[in-house]
C-alpha cells in the first residue's frame, strides 16, 4: 500500500509462435500493477486541499505521498489462469481495471507484482486507432499491420481478399484512411487482427461500435477461430454481447476479481448489484 | 504538386541564398564554398534531428506502445529512417553541385571515407534516440532545453565558417563540440580531404559512450515507458 515509486517488473513472460494452438495458455500469479502518475497528479488535488488531504473515498486506491497523488492501485493481487479454448468476458463499471488487465494479458504493461506468463501470440484490439496510419490507404495498412503482427508478405497477400470481404468497405479500402468514420476503421482493425487466426485475441469493448450486421459477423468470426483452440479475452458493457462470446465471466471490482465463473451467473449477480445500488 | 520534391527545391534555395550573401567571409572560393555549405549543412540538420526526432520518438508512438508488444526498438528504426531520407534528398543537391562544378575529379578515392562515416552516424543515432527518447517521456519539459542546445550548436559548428580559420576561443570551441567531429568525417571526405584522425577518435568515442549510456537509461527506464507516455 505504501510503496510510493512503484516499480513495474519484467513484462509477462511471452512464449509466442506455439507449435500447438491447444497449447495457449495465460496465466497471472498474484499480479499486482500501481499505475504511477507523475506531473499531472498534483494540480487536481491542490485546487481541494489546503495543505491537508480530504479523505475521499477513493482514498485506498490511491497511492499518496506529501499530499500528492504518486500512483493508483490499478490492479490487486490477482491471479488466474486462461486455457485453450476459453472465450472470457470481462465486466466491471469503469475504473475497474478492465482495460489494464487486457494490457497485461496481451503482454503491454509490466505488473508492479507478481508474474505473467502467455504461451501464445497474442493480438489484442485495445486501442481503435492503433496501427493505421491515417495517411496510406486501408490496402497499405493492411500490409502495415500484417507486417506489425509478424506475418510475412506472401500470407498477407494470400489473406488480403478475405480481409476486404469481411470489413466490406469495397472501394474504400483504396482511399486514406483518415477518410474512414470511426465504424469503418474498427472494421478494418478488425478484419486485419482476426484475419492470421490469432493465438490469443484480447477485445476492448469498442467492439461496440459497429453495426448489427458487423457485430453478427464479428461475433461468428470469435466463435470460429476460437473453435481452432485459441483464446478469447473480451471487456464489454454490453450484455448481449457478453452472452453471444463468452462461457466464462470474470467480474473485476477495484482491481480485484470479484467473482469467476459461468458468463450467465457473473452478469447475473454483477447488474442485481447494480440494480441494488440504485 | 512537387510532393517530395519540395525537400529537394527547399534546400537549393536555401544553399543557394546563404552561398551569395556569406561566401565573402570564408577563404574558399564562391563554388567550394556553395559545396561546403550544401554538405555541411544537410549534415547538421540530420544529426540534429537525430536529437529532435529521439525526444519525441516514444511519445509520438504512444499509440502502439499502449497497444502492441512490439519491441520498443522499433519506434527507434522508423525514426531514425524517417530522418535519414530528407537527408539524403538534401544530399542530392550537394551531389548536382559538386557535378555542375565538376569538383568530383578533384575529391578522387577520399570520398570512399564519407561511408564509414555515415555507417558511424547510424551506430550513434540508434542509442542516442533511445535513450533521449525514453529520458523525455518521463520528463517532457526535454524538449525545450534541446531547442535551446540546438540554436546554440549552430553557430558553434562549422558550417558557415571554416574551421581551420578561426583562432583562440572560436577554434577551441569548435573542438570541443563533438557536432564539429561528426561533421567533419563526413563533409572532408568529400571535398577532398582527410578528416583528422582526433575527429574519428571522438565519434567513435561518443558512439561508445552512447551505447554504454543508453544501456543504462534502458535497464533504469524501459520497464515503466508504457505508463509515462
Amino acid at each position: 500500500m505504501n510503496r510510493h515509486t512503484p516499480i513495474p517488473q519484467k513484462k509477462a513472460d511471452v512464449m509466442s509462435g506455439v507449435s500447438d494452438r491447444s497449447d495457449c495458455r495465460v496465466i497471472l500469479e498474484n499480479v499486482s500493477l500501481d499505475f504511477p502518475l507523475h506531473s499531472t497528479a498534483k494540480l487536481a488535488l491542490m485546487q481541494n486541499q489546503r495543505g491537508v488531504v480530504p479523505p475521499t473515498k477513493d482514498a485506498d486506491k490511491l497511492i499518496m505521498k506529501n499530499g500528492r497523488i504518486k500512483g493508483v492501485h490499478a490492479l490487486r493481487d490477482l491471479s488466474l489462469t486462461i486455457k485453450s479454448g476459453e472465450r472470457v468476458g470481462l465486466i466491471g463499471s469503469n475504473g475497474s481495471g478492465k482495460t489494464t488487465l487486457l494490457q497485461v494479458l496481451a503482454g503491454i504493461l509490466p505488473p508492479t507484482k507478481g508474474r505473467v506468463t502467455i504461451t501464445g501470440r497474442p493480438t489484442s484490439l485495445i486501442n481503435i486507432h492503433l496501427g493505421l496510419m491515417p495517411h496510406a490507404t486501408g490496402h497499405r495498412n493492411i500490409m502495415l499491420r500484417g507486417l506489425a503482427a509478424g506475418q510475412d508478405r506472401d500470407t498477407i497477400e494470400s489473406k488480403r481478399e478475405e480481409i476486404a470481404q469481411f470489413c466490406q468497405l469495397g472501394d474504400f479500402l483504396e482511399l486514406p484512411v483518415s477518410t474512414y468514420s470511426a465504424g469503418m476503421r474498427m472494421r478494418l482493425n478488425f478484419a486485419i487482427a482476426t484475419a492470421f487466426t490469432p493465438e490469443i485475441l484480447i477485445l476492448d469493448e469498442w467492439l461496440s461500435a459497429g453495426d448489427q450486421e458487423f457485430k453478427k459477423n464479428a461475433s461468428m468470426r470469435m466463435r470460429e477461430f476460437v473453435e481452432q483452440a485459441g483464446i478469447l479475452v473480451l471487456a464489454s458493457h454490453g450484455p448481449d454481447m457478453l452472452l453471444q462470446n463468452c462461457e466464462r465471466g470474470i467480474w473485476l471490482d477495484a482491481g480485484r476479481v470479484r467473482q469467476d465463473g459461468g458468463m450467465k451467473e457473473v452478469l447475473k449477480a454483477y447488474q442485481a448489484e447494480k440494480a441494488g445500488k440504485k | 504538386m512537387l510532393g517530395l520534391f519540395w525537400i529537394i527545391a527547399s534546400y537549393a534555395l536555401f544553399v543557394g541564398g546563404i552561398s551569395l550573401f556569406f561566401s565573402g567571409f570564408a577563404s574558399l572560393s564562391a563554388q567550394e564554398f556553395t559545396i561546403y555549405v550544401a554538405l555541411g549543412y544537410a549534415t547538421f540538420t540530420f544529426l540534429m534531428a537525430n536529437i529532435a526526432d529521439g525526444s519525441a520518438v516514444f511519445s509520438t508512438s504512444s499509440a502502439w506502445i499502449k497497444s502492441t508488444n512490439l519491441p520498443y526498438s522499433i519506434y527507434v528504426f522508423k525514426s531514425l529512417f524517417r530522418s535519414l531520407l530528407p537527408f539524403v534528398m538534401q544530399l542530392t543537391v550537394a551531389f548536382a553541385l559538386m557535378l555542375y562544378f565538376g569538383t568530383f575529379a578533384k575529391v578522387s578515392w577520399h570520398a570512399f571515407m564519407a561511408l564509414p562515416a555515415l555507417v558511424m552516424f547510424l551506430l550513434c543515432a540508434v542509442p542516442l534516440q533511445y535513450a533521449l527518447g525514453l529520458i523525455s517521456a518521463r520528463y517532457d519539459d526535454i524538449q525545450h532545453s534541446i531547442n535551446a542546445i540546438t540554436r546554440l550548436l549552430i553557430f558553434i559548428t562549422p558550417i558557415l565558417w571554416v574551421r581551420e580559420e578561426a583562432h583562440g576561443t572560436r577554434g577551441l570551441l569548435a573542438d570541443l563540440n563533438p557536432m564539429t567531429h561528426f561533421l567533419e568525417i563526413f563533409r572532408n571526405p568529400l571535398m577532398g580531404m582527410d578528416a583528422r584522425p582526433l575527429s574519428w577518435m571522438v565519434v567513435i568515442g561518443v558512439t561508445i559512450l552512447m551505447w554504454l549510456f543508453a544501456g543504462l537509461i534502458s535497464t533504469l527506464m524501459r520497464q515503466r515507458l508504457p505508463f509515462w507516455i
